[in-house]
């Protein structure tokens, strides 16, 4: 293994930002190779320990170092300027790195270090973007692939997860990592995770195996695995979503991951003042719930529960 | 004048969210009157639109007799985001011109942008006033994509700016107020002028004389007053030429205000406080009009300090 250093920046009162890849050699020159980039933004816990928990596993617990068959480059943090102080963008203005790429060498400082990212993990036959949900709920681990017209639907399976979504490609989408990746010919695989503070060990598990399920299943390490999930494809139109009709607190009473009946009492919403329950949110459909609102504190119009249907 | 709620949303703790227009009509309505829809308050931290736009309100309540057409007014699209400072729509820390055109099932952020386009939709005419950011200041201009310029133009002419910027088609750009209402067949255009945080009593002054002009010239208003729009500078005859950070420092500008300037001149330093270096000098790679200076003195390499506007130099 070998640590290499992609991008270094100063800073006026900060030490300098200093982004770092782990690279293990494979043993086999025609195997093909991934790289793994971890967090992003400074909220992605669970990003960052799959990505730490990984170089951990390929370092430490593949003693037999010929198991590793194809390069393999672990990038577990890009932006530890926000991690460090628990912000979600690039501290200074506030800009997203996932919305620079392909990144720009003459650029703003975000564009010249998504520039420097993307020149280390070109070239690479699989990519994948360990990355959070950007609105504010959680979901249960899911591939998102954009209909771009490069995306490889069958090597997103092979990671088991229960979903993968396969959505339109808006005009936000075309500057992520994900897309130009993919432009450059490499097949690329966003894994969503929740967007969680804590380390859940639950997620964290499911996201590890299945990012080891994938390296085993397309050839990049020797390591045998238990199957995951057979993955649901879910477009847009299979996909149920629930509105807070009022404001209020908001009580799940049904957790993302769970599978659900027409007529199930999923979630209520309590009147934050005098504490009458002011709305309970029934289930219009069978199927799982996918994903949750994720505070405590709701408004009226949000985007309370998704589900995903079964008929 | 009437006012309207165009969207709202019940916050968790006794307040409601509510997206204002206000209208002014003439006193007789009549069929077929031309309509102009003035927006702001897109970017919480963007307040130069406030100004400009109370200046016209202002002006059109003193001049009742001269509305001839419908004056729609939209001063904050981003209500929590201007109370907060907040540039983008709080709790979701969206950038809201990203969202356009939203959708009714979309999130929340998206049934926001989702409503004000359907208000605004049908309109002749559309004036989304920004001030760029916290970190610079810009000259008063209008920018506009390469794609709508044969409609938007000859618009954008009268509304008395310094500069003209016509831009390439970007993709991503199709997420913006401006790119949807002028798919939907509503001329707009995009002012930017000013700082974030801050009001430039003169832009708005300025702004205020071009809104009055377009819409004397379109019919809008009726009266006998004249205003002046001065000749703006238009990118196309000439090239945008960018001065990036080298270092990271303190920023410290050689100029006061965005001027005319000539290649080398000096436009400022980057030093290091704690021990008294001076890291980089920045000169102008170009004459022409300095038209953006960078406000917000802490800088990254990279960071945007200064773009100016010229022929290219022998
Ligand atoms: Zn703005």
């Amino acid at each position: 293994m070998k640590i290499i250093e992609i991008a270094n920046f100063t800073s006026l009162n900060r030490a300098p930002l200093v982004i770092e890849g782990y690279l293990f050699e494979g043993s086999d020159p025609y195997a093909p190779s991934v790289a793994i980039v971890g967090a992003m933004e400074g909220k992605n816990i669970l990003p960052l320990y799959s990505a730490s928990k990984l170089v951990d596993f390929l370092k430490n617990k593949i003693h037999d170092k010929d198991k590793i068959r194809g390069n393999i480059l672990v990038i577990p943090s890009i932006n530890s300027y926000a991690l460090n102080i628990n912000e979600r963008f690039w501290p200074l203005d506030k800009t997203n790195i996932n919305t620079m790429f392909p990144g720009y060498e003459l650029g703003e400082t975000t564009q010249r270090i998504a520039k420097k990212v993307f020149d280390a993990i070109r070239g690479y036959t699989y990519g994948i973007i360990l990355e959070s949900r950007e609105d504010l709920s959680n979901c249960i681990p899911y591939v998102k692939l954009f209909k771009s017209g490069f995306e490889d639907i069958e090597g997103a399976k092979t990671f088991g997860f229960r979903v993968v979504n396969h959505r339109e490609l808006t005009p936000v989408d075309t500057v992520t990592l994900q897309y130009n990746w993919q432009l450059w010919e490499t097949k690329a695989y966003s894994i969503v995770c929740p967007n969680k503070n804590q380390i859940d060990i639950d997620n964290s598990n499911e996201i590890f195996e299945g990012i080891i399920q994938f390296l085993s299943k397309n050839k990049l390490i020797d390591y045998r695995v238990l199957n995951g999930f057979e993955s649901v494809i879910a477009a847009q139109e299979d996909i149920e979503i629930a509105k807070a009709p009022k404001s209020g607190i908001f009580i799940t009473m049904k957790k993302e991951g769970t599978y659900i009946s027409k007529g199930d009492v999923i979630g209520q919403i309590v009147h934050s003042l005098n504490g009458e329950i002011v709305h309970t949110f029934i289930s219009t459909c069978n199927g799982m719930i996918v994903c949750c609102y994720k505070n405590g504190l709701i408004l009226e119009g949000a985007l309370a529960f998704r589900i995903i249907k079964s008929d | 004048m009437q006012v309207k709620e165009i969207f709202s949303s019940q916050l968790p703790v006794g307040e409601t969210l509510s997206i204002k227009r206000s209208r002014f009509e003439p006193l007789q309505k009549s069929d077929n009157l031309k309509r102009i829809s003035i927006v702001s308050g897109t970017h919480g931290d963007e307040l130069e639109g406030q100004y400009a736009i109370y200046l016209l309100t202002s002006w059109l309540n003193e001049n009742q007799d001269a509305i001839s057409g419908i004056i729609d007014i939209y001063p904050a699209v981003n209500p929590l985001g201007i109370d907060t400072i907040t540039r983008g729509f709080p709790l979701y820390e969206v950038d809201l011109n990203r969202v356009f055109p939203g959708g009714e099932d979309g999130f929340l952020p998206g049934q926001l942008v989702h409503a004000l386009v359907q208000d605004i939709k049908g309109s002749d005419i559309a004036i989304d006033i920004h001030s760029s950011n916290i970190f610079l200041r810009e000259i008063p201009q209008i920018r506009i994509n390469k794609e709508f310029s044969n409609f938007t133009l000859p618009l954008a002419k009268e509304l008395n700016c310094d500069f003209i910027w016509i831009h390439d088609a970007v993709t991503v750009l199709e997420a913006t107020f401006s790119h949807t209402m002028n798919s939907l067949g509503t001329k707009t255009l995009v002012v930017e002028m000013g700082v974030g945080m801050r009001l430039t009593k003169e832009y708005g002054e300025q702004l205020l004389c071009g809104m009055l002009n377009l819409m004397k010239k379109e019919g809008i208003i009726t009266t006998e007053n004249s205003f002046e729009a001065r000749e703006p500078f238009l990118s196309e005859i000439g090239e945008v030429f960018y001065l990036n950070s080298p270092s990271s420092g303190l920023f410290v500008p050689a100029l006061d205000h965005c001027a005319i300037i000539k290649k080398n001149e000096k436009i400022g330093t980057i030093v290091e406080p704690l021990t008294g270096a001076t890291l980089d000098t920045l000169y102008a790679p170009n004459s022409g009009i300095l038209f953006t200076l960078r406000e917000f003195p802490v800088v990254y390499e990279g960071s945007l300090l200064a773009r100016i506007f010229g022929e290219r130099d022998k």
